[in-house]
């Protein structure tokens, strides 16, 4: 899984990141930083990160994410993690992880919408 | 016959091999009947042995013929003249019989007939010599008989039993373990277990009979699988050692159960226990977005998990963001059960839905306070239709009556 | 000599740990698990493959099938001749969602799986077992 297969896709003022299945950490870590650079040159209110086809969520993982995150919020956006499978939310709740205060949406669609409201619910995690 | 008064060493050593000291030694031998017969069969000589074992005196069978010592059915058939012209043949007869004595009863016995012969070569008659083995008979022929028995029982046994040696190498086995290994009792026997099975299973198999001949401990309750060719059986068995009369471990007896039913049985249960959780912790979908899951009865670690794996798959599945989980069926909540269910709120949050929990009693509620259990971050309430108020209004949407709208 | 039954791979750099990641999910399917245990015990062995290589730079993880009587299962470890845990008992009573990562790697992998057991010695390194067991 190469760095270089990361691509940030500008989606309606958005920024949508897909992440490969079983990523390793430099593509995790290219992760971030695609995203921040993204987030500088377009300026987005938020970043939509598609974990769909992700299997494994490890510890690394869950606190680049969580980093992603703040920087991001840093940077003026929100972020939503859309699409986690249902044996990896049991995984991640057992072996203890804490995806901090990160948005969570059930798919892209809802999150985008979810990013887009006018009066966000603002379903915390 | 004159003998010399006065004896010489010389004729010392003819007096001891003379006729009268070879009497002296048929006379006093009492085990064996000593008998000779003319060459026509007919009784000449008659010793104390063979009155005791054929029950004659000598005056009552001297002249009689040797025949009448044999069952009737043999001298139809002319045994007797058949073994005196074996002795002729041969010089001698050998053989294992059934003989009859005077009184009628028969006996085993074992009996030399020798062809006597002349300097000359002419034939001066027979010696017979015969030993009555009926004891020793008796004690085979029960042996034999139980070993009869013993196969039988183990034949008639649906348990399949089998002896091996110290090499692994089948003693012994019974018909159910023959047949269950598709081979004739006869082809297993002496054969090793790596002759019959795989590698691996053979070597299994004599991991277990290792442990119980140096531990000489029986080994009970060993389940394993094992395959035959009618397929996959499973199978309970109890290794014991074997041991010689000395004590001396010399092998293994394995007594093995076809437990394929029970597993069957138990696979079944579990299989209709596990059907039986799902039914009883359905997650219906009632409306688009909302999906509901009545807990019933306790919940324990297993149960919970099973539900919170469910749980998490249905609403992937629906893509609903609204998960209500009913409690009002659950008894008591203690602080594990708590726990479960705070897990179980985590993980649906994860996939970006999130849970309503209804149907908190107000004993549950009291618990709960008083266990110092925090479920703030979760939606609660009492019943299920206000949960369901909850999840229309994150769903954004609105019950309005068909009258209101005029 | 590496089958599916068993076998061993060294841990030497950032990516290896991807690596057994991958290695131990064919383990685990091929031996029978379904996909949430998979991911259970993938996640494990991705946290302690991890430790390895953040803590003692090099190790080596090992796999094993397991049978016994009824049953069948997976045993891993993960051995380092790193600097050793000091005290064991304290580094498994790390909180539940206490971390932002690191240290998750040891009471984590506990959770997921079935049997864990772990012997270290300061200044020799750290070996860790972990088992999981398929019900069925």
């Amino acid at each position: 899984m190469s760095a270089e297969s990361i691509s940030v896709i500008k989606l309606r003022g958005l920024l949508l990141v897909t992440v490969p299945a079983d990523p390793d950490d430099r593509t995790v870590s290219a992760l971030q930083e695609r995203v921040l650079e993204a987030m500088a040159e377009h300026e987005s209110g938020g970043l939509v990160l598609d974990i769909s086809t992700v299997q494994t969520l490890d510890s690394f993982f869950a606190r680049t994410v969580v980093e992603t995150v703040q920087m991001v919020s840093l940077m003026g956006g929100r972020t939503v993690l859309a699409g986690m499978r249902a044996n990896v939310a049991v995984t991640v709740t057992q072996l203890g992880l804490s995806m901090g205060n990160t948005l969570t949406a059930l798919d892209v669609d809802r999150a985008i919408d979810m990013l887009n409201a006018e009066a966000s619910k603002g379903l915390r995690v | 016959m004159r003998r010399e008064p006065k004896a010489t060493s010389k004729s010392k050593a003819t007096v001891l091999g003379s006729e009268d000291s070879f009497r002296m030694l048929v006379e006093g031998v009492t085990d064996y009947a000593i008998v000779m017969l003319d060459p026509e069969g007919h009784v000449v000589s008659w010793n104390p042995g063979a009155e005791r074992i054929k029950g004659y005196t000598r005056d009552e069978i001297v002249g009689k013929h040797f025949s009448c010592f044999y069952p009737p059915e043999a001298i139809k058939r002319g045994v007797p003249e058949k073994e005196l012209k074996a002795a002729i043949k041969h010089g001698r007869f050998e053989d294992e019989g059934w003989r009859v004595r005077k009184d009628g009863k028969q006996f085993w016995a074992s009996v030399v007939i020798s062809a006597l012969r002349d300097k000359a070569g002419k034939l001066r008659g027979f010696a017979k010599v015969t030993r009555e083995l009926t004891e020793r008979r008796r004690n085979e022929e029960q042996i034999r008989i139980l070993n009869e028995q013993q196969q039988t029982i183990l034949d008639a046994s649906p348990t399949m039993i089998f002896y091996k040696d110290r090499e692994n190498r089948f003693i012994r086995v019974n018909e159910s373990f023959a047949r269950a290994n598709g081979r004739s009792k006869e082809e297993m026997e002496g054969k090793t277990c790596w002759d019959i099975y795989p590698r691996e299973t053979a070597d299994n198999y004599w991991q277990d009979d290792k442990e119980v001949m140096s531990t000489g401990q029986p080994k009970l309750d060993i389940v394993e699988r094992m395959e035959t060719h009618k397929g996959t059986m499973y199978v309970q068995s109890d290794k014991i050692p074997y041991r010689d009369l000395e004590g001396n471990v010399i092998g293994v007896i394995g007594f093995t159960l076809d437990i394929t039913g029970r597993k069957q049985a138990e696979e079944r249960i579990q299989q209709q226990s596990r059907e039986i959780m799902e039914l009883s912790t359905p997650v219906m979908q009632v409306w688009q977005g909302v999906v509901v899951a009545p807990l019933i009865g306790s919940l324990d670690s297993q149960r919970t998990q099973q539900f919170m794996e469910r749980l998490l798959d249905r609403i992937v599945e629906t893509n609903s963001p609204v998960a209500l989980v009913d409690i009002m069926g659950v008894p008591t909540v203690d602080t594990q059960t708590a726990q479960h269910l705070i897990e179980t709120v985590a993980a649906v949050r994860l996939l970006g839905a999130q849970v309503v929990l209804t149907g908190v009693r107000p004993a549950i509620a009291q618990t709960l306070v008083h266990l110092g259990i925090d479920l703030s971050g979760i939606i609660t309430r009492s019943s299920l239709s206000a949960g369901l108020l909850v999840a229309f209004e994150v769903l954004n949407l609105q019950v309005v009556s068909k009258s209101a709208s005029r | 000599m590496n089958d599916l039954q068993q076998g061993e791979f060294p841990i030497e750099s950032e990516n290896d740990i991807v690596s057994a990641r991958r290695l131990v999910r064919n383990a685990a399917v091929a031996a029978g698990f379904g996909l949430t245990d998979v991911t259970r015990i993938v996640t494990a062995a991705s946290e302690l493959t991890r430790n390895i290589y953040v803590h003692a730079k090099s190790g080596v993880m090992r796999w094993r099938f397991l049978k016994s009587e009824s049953k069948v299962g997976l045993e891993l470890t993960f051995e380092d001749s790193g600097l050793g845990i000091p005290n064991v008992a304290k580094a498994m009573e790390a909180g539940y969602s206490t971390g932002n990562g690191l240290g998750m790697g040891l009471p984590g992998a506990k959770r997921l799986t079935d049997e864990m057991t772990v012997h270290s010695e300061v200044g020799k390194g750290t070996t860790v077992v972990v088992r999981k067991w398929l019900t069925k």
